[in-house]
């Protein structure tokens, strides 16, 4: 054996020339593994597997026409986009793979974007250029961004739309939320234009708040915001009981007396125990504060705090004072001045304080504070940025006190630092982070927030969205977001309508809140006379929802003076009120309405114009319209609804003038029962 | 050698078959001249083709390796993103970690300077020439010279804290404490060896040593900040 | 091997090849493997001239070189032979360069495969290039007469390193502008004119798009002709310098030897 062994190795390698013959081939051989291993390529083994899928469809014919082998490439070099995914990602576009479950053959869902204008990884990330499976999808050493998990996907679309959309709840709602939280009060985050974003969560001002509560409250809410109100804003800043007892301290012997806080009224509630609650109702107060019922559910508007154990929070003096006027304490407050008399303010103000929670101070014994205390607290204040929310006499407003935020969504993942066992991708680094803020390490002073895992999933796709390409996208592309205009209604009007908070809940010239209707052309859409009504007495237009416009207790002088602003002011220059009649439409045409509105249109759907038959909750009853629209509107409206309000969900049914008018004669003719009764009054 | 003529001449019988080189000796030249007994072979084919496959055998190791292990390719060059560490190519990292304890003019000038100048000189230093054992001549003073150098290299070394240089700077010393303790005549085969060998060996071996342990401690141990980490904790 | 006398075999016809005028008006020699056949096929070839025609059998045992000397040769050759083709797909601009390489990686056919065979052949000869030179020295090749090439060999390494040097910016992705940026800043540190050449060495003051195509050059043109250049003069000094070094036949030797002519002598006295 070994004999032949030598004998061989002689033969093979006994000479230099055969020698170099015999390992020449070796080399050629080796050298021809390169193709081979070229030629077996993963995208080419999915194309065969797709051409062997397809064989035995009924539509074979179709897609072998279709498919094109080799490499396939989106090129976009205005976005900086090479997409060769459609190499493995054959039937993409083919309509009829609807019943393929199989990655990657499955047909992309219906966007409203084309393929080949916006390629792939703009909205799913990974690396475009890759032509393997592994350096497509994953995060590698040569392509960080792995592909987006689809939980995240509307972060995608925030690149270019800076704006809510229909389509993008999840974006929408991470978005808002970053204002509501106060995330950019410490996190500067700034859009593509250079405006930073701007918090709407209003934080109060501590400079007065010796005179609101007592320390023992504060102290137990620094300890835990959540065991008063479950629905707080502030985070748990998860201080010691030492912290907590100085911070309070400093707070307390910081706080400016207001004189107005302290007088006291004579009047004395109503004895009526209903009064309360009844005045409370009346008011609409929920439609911004809730109260947590005895489930334990929160009922009410999330605008105002929760009111559940406010009367272990607040003291007497200061919140009948506020019920008076709540811009004596704290001018910028999205409280209405409600015009109520001694008498309803004590009513309201005893049904109020006489919800207490007696566990919530039980445990809460403060000695005296000493200077030590107080200083300590001081300090506390400053390091944990408290005056970024809080207005704090002595403290000023830190700048970037938190890392900003600007470009969070390409931060590079070499420079994060995860938790054991955590995935190594930007999204779970960005949902861990508000998630446990503090675990990541020992000295971070972020609080913890108290959100629903929706909520954290909707942040992380809106801080997703803020990345590199939303910077260095091509203008064309950029969808800009409607900016929050600075609109101020003037005069003494526009005083009385700051003084009752209109924009924290309707919005005007691109100013305001979204809660109640969009009042921009509310001078050309309702009638004058209707509007007088609704300022003394406001009904809803929509049973359905429990938010209501809030009775004000107006005088007619003020009722006067706001109705002439908005009759003449707000005004639609595409609507002349005047140019058509508000009744007296020939029968024939109202019976022509009537049909359109049933038949050609089915208006019915969505609106109520016979409360008996009509089963429409989408849009606005319909049965009172006639003596609340004007008729030049109403036509305007069925012409064009997003013409007149962007953005409405009426849809435009192009209607022909006819059309347009006789549904008007038909709705003008619905006045309602009410309209009499109104009257009557 | 000493022969009566001014020269010799001589030529094989068959000067076909095996050329010979014809030369001349005059005493006035007297070159020294080794009597050609060596078995010599053809470049072509024998050396040719030794060669040949010697640069096959390679090209299939590599292209087997190229086949099997994919080259690093990391993201788009980015400036305003440094990673951590950065490293310069793996035969620069010793040049890297010396800088981690010299000023920039000493590791980066001064050193390599001074290695590509000692490379140039080194067939033109006397003491190589000669080839003799470092310590066989003049021992004594050739022992407290090297005393002298070692502990001052220690001790320079020591003074920057260059720990990672300091250990095979030691490891030499020693190794040459036994050299300038043997002589060629011991008994010992690994004695004698080192008694045999010359100043420029040495130097070499330390130079060799250092450069391998610097390069892979750059290589394999030097995490973010340049910090000290183990090659099997992963970044 | 049996051979039949009705066909000619490979070589008869290989010699029948030789005899044609046009391998004549090529390779001059004709068919024959004598040694003075063979001689004339090392001189008559503007390469292998560079070798001397005969070597001694001792300095062909694989312990006399480790053959690292080839091997770095072999790289070369390897390098120059990969190295041509991936500049058919390279373009030396920002941030092209790197969207070159990868296509390369998963477009160009094989093309990972040439960039791995060209990238790991470089750091072959960058390694090669270190041990063919410890082992000449242990080996004390360099001594007279060939101190110039040990000399000329320092350049081909200082050449080596930079044509690797150069190269690793080329795919201008993270690792190689980091890498050029930390080396880079180490000329700085020279006195004086520090900063010069390291403007000089980038074409800027940072590492950008006219290093890139700096070291594109350099990596593609100057170096390699500066090499091709050295490794000439160093295989020919080889030649010149008494061909390979063999132990055993000289230094050592030729000591004792003029040690026994130094004693003659002094006993002739």
């Amino acid at each position: 054996m070994k004999e032949k062994l030598t004998s061989l190795w002689q033969k093979l390698f006994g000479d230099p020339v055969r020698a170099f013959g015999v390992v020449s081939l070796v080399f050629l051989l080796s050298l021809a593994i390169a193709p081979a291993k070229n030629y077996f390529s993963e995208w080419r083994h999915y194309q065969h597997s797709y051409l062997r899928m397809i064989r035995n469809r009924s539509d074979a014919n179709t897609l072998q026409r279709h498919f094109q082998g080799g490499i396939h490439q989106i090129w976009l070099p205005e976005l900086g986009v090479v997409d060769r995914c459609t190499s493995c990602h054959v039937g993409l576009k083919e309509a009829s793979l609807t019943d393929v479950a199989t990655q990657p053959f499955r047909k992309h869902p219906v966007v409203p974007h084309k393929l080949d204008e916006f390629g792939c990884v703009v909205c799913h990330r990974g690396q475009g250029a890759a032509t393997t499976v592994a350096e497509a999808h994953n995060s590698t050493l040569a392509w960080e961004q792995p592909i987006l998990p689809a939980k995240y996907i509307e972060s995608s679309c925030g690149q270019c739309h800076r704006g809510p959309m229909l389509g993008t709840p999840q974006l929408n709602q991470g978005r808002a939320l970053l204002k509501r939280e106060g995330c950019v009060h410490c996190h500067t985050i700034k859009l593509p234009d250079g405006s930073p974003i701007q918090p709407n969560d209003d934080p109060p001002s501590l400079e007065h708040i010796a005179d609101k509560t007592t320390r023992e409250w504060i102290y137990a809410w620094l300890r835990d915001p959540q065991s008063y109100a479950a629905s707080a804003t502030m985070p748990n800043f998860k201080l010691s009981d030492d912290d907590a007892r100085d911070v309070s301290a400093f707070l307390m012997a910081n706080s400016a007396p207001l004189a107005g806080d302290r007088a006291k009224i004579t009047a004395k509630p109503a004895s009526d125990p209903s009064a309360g609650p009844s005045l409370y109702g009346e008011s609409f107060c929920a439609s911004c504060h809730s109260v947590q019922n005895a489930a334990g559910n929160l009922v009410g508007g999330d605008v105002g705090p929760e009111l559940t154990r406010i009367g272990s929070k607040v003291k007497p003096e200061w919140l009948q004072a506020w019920l008076r006027n709540p811009r004596s304490y704290d001018p910028g407050t999205a409280m209405p001045h409600y015009r109520l008399n001694d008498g309803q303010v004590a009513t309201l103000s005893g049904f109020l304080l006489a919800k207490t929670d007696s566990d919530l101070l039980a445990n809460v014994h403060l000695d005296p504070a000493t200077p030590e205390q107080i200083a300590h607290g001081k300090r506390l204040v400053s390091d944990y940025g408290c005056a970024s929310c809080h207005e704090i006499a002595g403290i000023k407003k830190p700048e970037n006190f938190a890392p900003e935020l600007t470009r969070i969504g390409s931060k590079p993942i070499t420079q994060l630092i995860f938790l054991p066992g955590m995935q190594h991708t930007l999204p779970e680094y960005i949902a861990g982070k508000i998630k446990q803020p503090r675990a990541f390490s020992p000295g971070l002073k972020m609080p913890q927030y108290t959100l629903a895992p929706a909520q954290i999933d909707a942040l992380t796709t809106a801080l997703l969205s803020f990345n590199e390409r939303s910077f260095t996208l091509p203008p064309s592309l950029a969808v800009p977001g409607v900016p929050e205009s600075d609109y101020q209604p003037a005069g003494k009007a526009g005083k009385l309508m700051s003084d009752l908070a209109c924009f924290s809940c309707h919005r005007i010239s691109g100013h305001g809140g979204d809660m109640a209707p969009d009042l921009t052309w509310e001078g050309s859409s309702v009638q004058r006379e209707w509007l007088v009504q609704f300022f003394k007495n406001p009904g809803t237009l929509r049973p359905a929802l429990i938010r209501r416009m809030p009775r004000f207790n107006l005088t007619d002088g003020e009722i006067t003076e706001l109705t002439d602003y908005i009759m003449t002011v707000y005004q639609n220059p595409a609507v002349d009120r005047d140019s058509m009649p508000l009744s007296g439409y020939p029968q024939g045409q109202v019976e022509l309405g009537r049909q359109l509105f049933y038949g050609k249109y089915s208006c019915q759907g969505c609106h109520i114009v016979d409360t008996k038959t009509d089963k429409g909750y989408i849009g606005p009853t319909l049965t009172h319209v006639g003596s609340r629209l004007t008729a030049a509107w109403m036509y305007q409206w069925m012409k064009n609804p997003q013409a007149l309000r962007p953005g409405t969900i009426e849809p435009n049914r192009a209607m022909s003038d006819e059309d347009a008018r006789a549904l008007t004669a038909f709705l003008m003719s619905q006045k309602g029962g009410a309209k009499q009764e109104i009257a009557k009054k | 050698m000493a022969d009566s003529k001014d020269f010799v001449a001589g030529v094989d019988s068959n000067a076909k078959k095996s050329p010979r080189r014809i030369v001349f000796i005059t005493r006035r030249t007297s070159a020294q001249v080794k009597a050609e007994t060596e078995d010599q072979i053809q470049t072509f084919p024998e050396v040719l083709f030794r060669a040949a496959v010697a640069i096959e055998v390679l090209a299939v190791v590599l292209v087997w390796i190229s086949l099997m292990f994919n080259a690093p390719l990391e993201g788009l060059a980015d400036p305003s993103h440094t990673p951590n560490p950065a490293k310069a190519p793996w035969y620069f990292l010793g040049l890297q970690e010396m800088l981690h304890y010299f000023p920039p003019v000493v590791a980066g000038v001064l050193v390599p300077g001074l290695v590509v100048m000692a490379l140039i000189v080194i067939p033109y230093f006397k003491v190589n020439i000669e080839a003799d054992g470092l310590f066989l001549k003049d021992r004594e003073k050739r022992q407290r010279i090297f005393y002298v150098v070692a502990a001052t290299l220690s001790i320079f070394l020591l003074v920057f804290k260059v720990y990672v240089a300091l250990a095979p700077t030691l490891i030499m010393a020693g190794v040459m404490l036994v050299a300038a303790y043997s002589c060629p005549q011991s008994t010992s085969a690994f004695r004698r060896y080192l008694a045999a060998r010359p100043l420029s060996y040495w130097v070499m071996t330390w130079f060799l040593f250092e450069l391998v342990l610097l390069t892979a401690i750059g290589t394999f141990f030097r995490g973010p900040g340049w910090s000290w980490i183990w090659p099997w904790q992963g970044s | 091997m049996a051979k039949t006398d009705s066909s000619k075999t490979m070589d008869q016809y290989f010699e029948d090849l030789q005899q044609t005028r046009v391998w004549r008006s090529i390779f001059r020699s004709g068919p024959g493997s004598s040694t003075l056949k063979r001689a004339l096929a090392i001189q008559q070839n503007v390469f292998l001239h560079l070798f001397s025609t005969k070597v001694r059998v001792r300095v062909l045992s694989f312990s006399a070189t480790w053959y690292l000397g080839t091997l770095t040769l072999g790289t070369f050759l390897v390098l120059v032979a990969t190295g041509i083709p991936l500049m058919l797909y390279y373009h030396p601009s920002v941030p092209q360069a790197y969207a070159d390489t990868k296509d390369l990686q998963f477009v160009v056919s094989s093309g990972m495969f040439l960039r791995n065979l060209h990238r790991w052949s470089a750091h072959a000869m960058v390694f090669l290039v270190f041990a063919h030179m410890f082992k000449v020295f242990y080996r004390g090749a360099y001594r007279t007469p060939r101190e110039f090439n040990w000399v000329i060999g320092v350049i081909l390494l200082l050449i080596t390193l930079l044509l690797s040097y150069t190269g690793y910016l080329l795919p201008w992705d993270q690792l190689a502008y980091w890498a050029i940026t930390v080396g880079s800043n180490i000329a700085s540190a020279v006195p004086l004119i520090g900063n010069k050449i390291h403007f000089l060495l980038l074409g800027g003051n940072a590492v950008n798009a006219n290093a890139l195509l700096r070291f594109y050059v350099l990596h593609c043109m100057i170096l390699p002709l500066t090499a091709m250049f050295f490794v000439a003069i160093h295989f020919w000094r080889i030649r010149k310098d008494g061909g390979l070094y063999s132990h055993g036949s000289e230094p050592a030797t030729m000591k004792a030897a003029t040690a026994n002519v130094a004693a003659a002598a002094k006993e002739a006295r």
